[in-house]
């Protein structure tokens, strides 16, 4: 009975935290469906009684939006098929093969990533320039560069979490391929990748936000096209000295989180057994 | 949870029992796969890093381009002495450590409140998890005008509508700055630290707490003696993947306090000294700094790593 009492007790607080947890989020989406006036009222309420949609119109049509949705858009989704490819091949070799120095380059895949970004961000720059001059379209001021250095942070992580996937694979199967004829690369394009397919969503999840939510890398690579910005630039344009547009700003920042939030809940479940496996494994 | 263990323990490999020598061109065919990766990070990670301390060691300001040369450790003392960047060090530190303690304790805390089975599991869990999923800027500025903005802002409108109209109005970000950006980033954090130690608890054998149970160990003594045990690993990843991310914050910084009122960490200070005083080699060497700061979080890294190994060794 005592403990039934807890156990409610337990219940009830984690559902009043969560609902202080996620209030922020239901005021953003709230401040972007308030009509003008009600966003800037002094006596805030958490309802508003004629929700419109003119943040969002605003928030799309003005300062060109759309052309940075796309181009945000078009970075995340070259990381993530880049980033797939290279550390599905990484984590195949990394579980699979027995090779000398397997666990050396093992850790310093995660030393690669102890480096901190500011440490890189000058040479980088002085890198993205040179390369400028020999491919445009991965230089400076182009979209090619975040997609370099995007790619670059986000392998190792992929690469540590599909290691957990691709040894859950029974090593039995790799055998049977071998008895019935089929090649290495056979077995690893027809076998092994549709069973980790789980992990590479996961995997491919993680990378699309590391991608999606830089802003760094924007505002430093991307210095004088205004055409090749992307979203985490774009809203603080409607940040202004004096007059902010609290509306649009919010009504962008729900636009922005949208995607993310989709594929979170599409792959939670397989995220937190990624994550165990990436432990454990 | 034990099941899987069990197949990932069986699909490790077994060393292939070799006899003499093997050739050479064998073993990179094995290797081959993974050099993608590792030439690739290298090249984009690691040669940068070591530019930065050629530059770091040079006088370079653009500026003042016919002032180049080889400045020794000019930057360095710089670094050390200018009140500035010292002090950028100390915020950095303490914005770090503050803010991964607090999202660790109240992750743990969260984790273990939602490690049970009850109505609405699912959707209290996506809710806890959504404030990791905003896009860091717009949740920068989400806390920054839409939560604490003195006249128009939740929380002052919460303060009024709870106390009434004399209710107290505080100017939360040039009354407190460091601790509205560290608010912010717990916010924040603390889904991600819940997630890798609700991943751990999931993972706890239950045969053993079952056994704690029957022998008559309080929920304090499983907690103190079975859970936290098993949990320190993941809270040492927590902790160290943490640490990385928020050493690098830039941000929060950047949209909620712009570095001003004594807020501005390392990565805001090495942006500035680089974008607007053009200074290479002292923003440089600001920046070797952190990477011989962050290698005590390294060799931490290390021995979680290491230890991760020798349990796989062990199956």
């Amino acid at each position: 009975m005592n403990r039934r009492v807890s156990r409610g007790i337990a219940e009830g607080v984690t559902v009043v935290i969560a609902a202080v947890v996620a209030f922020p989020l239901y005021w953003m989406v709230l401040t972007a469906l308030k009509p003008d006036a009600e966003v800037i009222s002094t006596d805030p309420r958490p309802w508003t009684l004629a929700p419109t949609l003119d943040s969002f119109v605003r928030a799309l049509t003005v300062q060109s939006f759309g052309r940075y949705l796309l181009n945000s858009i078009v970075v995340a989704v070259a990381v993530v098929l880049l980033s797939l490819l290279i550390s599905f091949l990484a984590a195949t070799a990394l579980t699979r093969f027995r090779f000398r120095s397997r666990t050396t380059l093992l850790i310093m895949l995660l030393v690669v990533q102890m480096v901190p970004v500011e440490a890189l961000t000058i040479p980088l720059f002085f890198l993205m320039q040179s390369v400028r001059d020999v491919a445009p379209v991965f230089g400076l001021n182009h979209l090619g560069s975040l997609v370099l250095v995007h790619l670059a942070f986000s392998l190792p992580f992929a690469i540590w979490m599909l290691r957990g996937f691709v040894a859950a694979v029974p090593v039995e199967l790799e055998e049977a391929a071998t008895l019935d004829g089929a090649s290495r690369s056979r077995f690893l394009w027809s076998v092994l990748f549709p069973l980790v397919a789980p992990g590479l969503v996961a995997t491919s999840v993680l990378s699309f936000i590391h991608a999606w939510n830089d802003f760094l890398f924007a505002k430093t690579f991307i210095i004088s096209a205004a055409e090749n910005q992307t979203l985490p630039l774009a809203l603080q344009v409607f940040v202004k000295p004096d007059q902010n547009d609290w509306g649009a700003i919010m009504a962008g920042s729900t636009l922005m989180t949208i995607p993310v939030l989709v594929f979170f809940i599409l792959v939670q479940r397989r995220l937190v057994a990624g994550l165990a496996g990436a432990v454990k494994s | 949870m034990t099941a899987v263990r069990e197949a990932v323990a069986r699909a490790e490999p077994k060393p292939p029992a070799r006899t003499g020598q093997v050739k050479a061109a064998a073993r990179w065919v094995r290797r081959a796969p993974l050099l993608p990766a590792l030439i690739f990070t290298i090249v984009v990670t690691q040669l940068p890093f070591v530019a930065t301390l050629v530059i770091s060691l040079m006088r370079w300001n653009s500026l003042d381009p016919t002032n180049r040369g080889f400045a020794g450790v000019d930057n360095y003392t710089a670094v050390f002495t200018d009140p500035d960047l010292r002090s950028a060090i100390g915020t950095t530190v303490l914005l770090t450590v503050t803010v991964v303690f607090v999202s660790l304790v109240l992750g743990l805390v969260l984790a273990l409140l939602l490690d049970r089975k009850f109505a609405g599991r699912g959707l209290v869990r996506t809710m806890l998890i959504a404030p990791f999923l905003v896009v860091p800027v717009a949740a920068a500025l989400l806390w920054k005008h839409a939560l604490y903005n003195p006249e128009y802002g939740l929380l002052n409108g919460v303060l009024t509508w709870l106390f009434g109209a004399d209710a107290p109005q505080p100017e939360w970000i040039s009354g407190m700055p460091l601790i509205a950006v560290e608010a912010s980033l717990v916010w924040q954090w603390t889904p991600f630290m819940m997630l890798i130690l609700l991943a751990g608890l999931q993972s706890r054998p239950q045969d053993a707490v079952e056994a704690a149970r029957i022998d008559g160990a309080t929920a304090w003594q499983v907690f103190r003696y079975l859970t936290l045990p098993h949990l320190r690993q993941y809270l040492e990843l927590g902790a160290l993947l943490g640490s990385i991310y928020i050493v690098q914050n830039f941000d929060a910084v950047f949209t909620i306090t712009s570095g001003g009122l004594g807020t501005a960490n390392l990565p805001y200070t090495i942006y500035q000294t680089f974008y607007q005083a053009h200074d290479y080699g002292q923003a440089s060497a600001a920046g070797v700094v952190v990477v011989v700061g962050s290698i005590v979080i390294a060799t931490f890294a290390l021995r979680v790593v290491s230890s991760l190994l020798r349990e796989e060794v062990r199956g």
